[in-house]
């Protein structure tokens, strides 16, 4: 697997130095949540411009806020997310509770720069921060026969009020096959550009896919169940024609109402270029072999 | 001084600039990048949506003189008239800058999106009605067929409605809304008909009987 650096991609004007992005982490530790080194930089973008931590932050799909691009920005400071905890479901150990501190122990806090594709064929590059989630699931003890993995968005309508209206079926919930789970790329963000997660991205930690669909890519994880079943995802059981379970990246199999063959960069304004989209989000040598044999428009 | 009153010495030249203003001025916005992450969205959102609502506002004049009394009835021309501007900006805004002229995706998309097709009908609906909008066409056609003519715009109303539906992808708040304001329109007109009248005066006869 190709692992660059960061400073061979990004241009150092339009991020952090290299000083400023420590102290950020020193300052992030304060505050508790992200406490740990960082090990590595890992940019898997493909020579993407690095979008602005304004842009990152006030253009957000988070529908438990407000089904407007910026009600994120605008109401999700209601969400407590100090303290939080994590259930886990099927699993063999007794413990099934995790306060988010006894998560992050001991797992080295990693850079990822990432694309997001969003199914409504748009796109941002976007410099996360976090553990793959690999680390995770090794710690656990999982059932042979495990398949699938679920993932549960906190319900919480006092503090998210989206979830007032039934916008969708709260709370939100989405999965992954337990090869795509374990992959390499599969990331826990705990935070942006060296920053605590803000909590309009899903604070205070969310999952990035990023060869599939923004809308796979869960937001503030409040449970984690492993399952022998495909599991219920929201978007899929809202509408089954228009998202599939797996929502990969395809430039080649069109969302009913819209093509998906190129997108709109985010970032490079008004008389900006459509952006062809690749199969699997660019990431194909990466998890290509995860999809061998499987017809990608019977299980888009 | 009365409303009406009030409203009579309004220049109807006034309402006119008023409302084509933000025509340019968001687009001005939106070349400098004032207009937040995704000027292109936000600009061509704008449009449709200011067009939708300035229609409804055009659709709402009758009714409003009927059960309010107050007089709207000389801005009913300019308003329609400058939605028919917004509608044409938000076409723009999707032709020259969203699909970027690429004539691929216009024709894909003309095929295969319904709210494409339900919103390009709507703008057609609309273009006899903007041509016929001066007192040159209201002199040269008769009165019965420059209603008829006019009264297209419930189709157009009703077509935009389903693009807005059609493309969005939950109900939202705002989908509601419009959705009510259209409806009770479309009630109050129902009830002007002659076919209306003509039925409820067979089914009172029917009841007295």
């Amino acid at each position: 697997m190709k692992i660059l650096k960061h400073s061979d991609v990004t241009p150092r004007n339009i991020y952090l130095g290299r000083r400023e992005f420590v102290k950020a982490l020193g300052i992030a530790s304060a505050a508790s949540l992200v406490s740990y080194p960082v090990s590595a930089e890992q940019d898997y973008s493909k020579k993407g411009k690095l979008n602005t931590f304004e842009e990152i932050t006030n253009y957000n799909n988070f529908y438990e806020f407000g089904t407007s691009k910026t009600d994120p920005a605008e109401y999700a400071h209601n969400l407590t997310t100090n303290p939080w905890e994590i259930t886990f479901d099927g699993i063999t150990q007794n413990k099934r509770k995790f306060d988010i501190s006894e998560i992050l122990k001991g797992k080295p806090i990693q850079e990822r720069v990432y694309r997001l594709r969003c199914v409504e064929g748009w796109s941002m590059v976007i410099p996360w921060i976090g553990f793959p989630l690999h680390e995770l699931i090794n710690q656990l003890e999982l059932d042979y026969d495990t398949k699938y993995v679920a993932f549960d968005t906190i319900f919480r309508p006092e503090e998210m009020r989206g979830q007032r209206r039934a916008t969708l079926d709260w709370p939100y919930r989405e999965g992954l096959t337990i090869e795509e789970a374990i992959h390499p790329l599969t990331f826990i963000a705990t935070g942006l550009y060296g920053r605590e997660l803000p909590k309009q991205n899903g604070a205070p930690l969310r999952l990035v896919v990023p060869w599939k669909y923004g809308f796979k890519s869960i937001k503030s994880i409040t449970k984690i169940s492993f399952m022998k079943k495909q599991p219920f995802t929201t978007w899929n059981a809202e509408n089954p024609r228009e998202y599939g379970f797996y929502s990969n990246v395809n430039p080649n199999v069109d969302h009913p109402r819209w093509s998906q063959a190129t997108e709109r960069v985010i970032g490079e304004g008004l008389f900006g270029e459509r952006r062809k989209t690749e199969l699997f989000n660019g990431y194909i040598t990466e998890v290509g072999d995860l999809y061998k044999g499987l017809d990608l428009k019977k299980y888009f | 001084m009365t409303l009406n009153t009030l409203l009579r010495s309004l220049p109807v030249s006034f309402l006119y600039c008023v409302l084509t203003i933000p025509i340019p001025l968001y687009f001005y916005l939106g070349t400098v990048n004032q207009l937040g992450p995704d000027p292109l969205r936000y600009l061509e959102h704008k449009y449709g949506e200011l067009g939708l609502i300035l229609l409804l506002v055009t659709l709402s004049i009758s009714p409003i003189l009927k059960y309010t009394k107050i007089n709207l009835v000389k801005f009913r021309r300019c308003i329609g008239l400058v939605a028919f501007y917004y509608i044409i900006s938000h076409i723009c805004v999707y032709v020259f800058f969203d699909i970027g002229l690429s004539m691929d995706i216009l024709i894909s998309d003309l095929k295969k999106r319904y709210y494409i097709i339900a919103g390009l009908f709507a703008f057609i609906t609309l273009i006899p009605l903007a041509i016929t909008s001066n007192n040159f066409a209201v002199r040269k056609l008769n009165f019965k067929t420059w209603k008829k003519i006019h009264s297209l715009i419930y189709i157009a109303i009703v077509s935009s409605i389903f693009h807005f539906i059609l493309m969005s992808k939950t109900w939202t708040g705002e989908l509601y809304f419009y959705m009510a304001v259209t409806v009770i329109i479309l009630i109050l007109k129902i009830r002007e008909t002659t076919i209306y009248k003509k039925l409820s005066t067979y089914s009172k006869a029917d009841i007295s009987k």
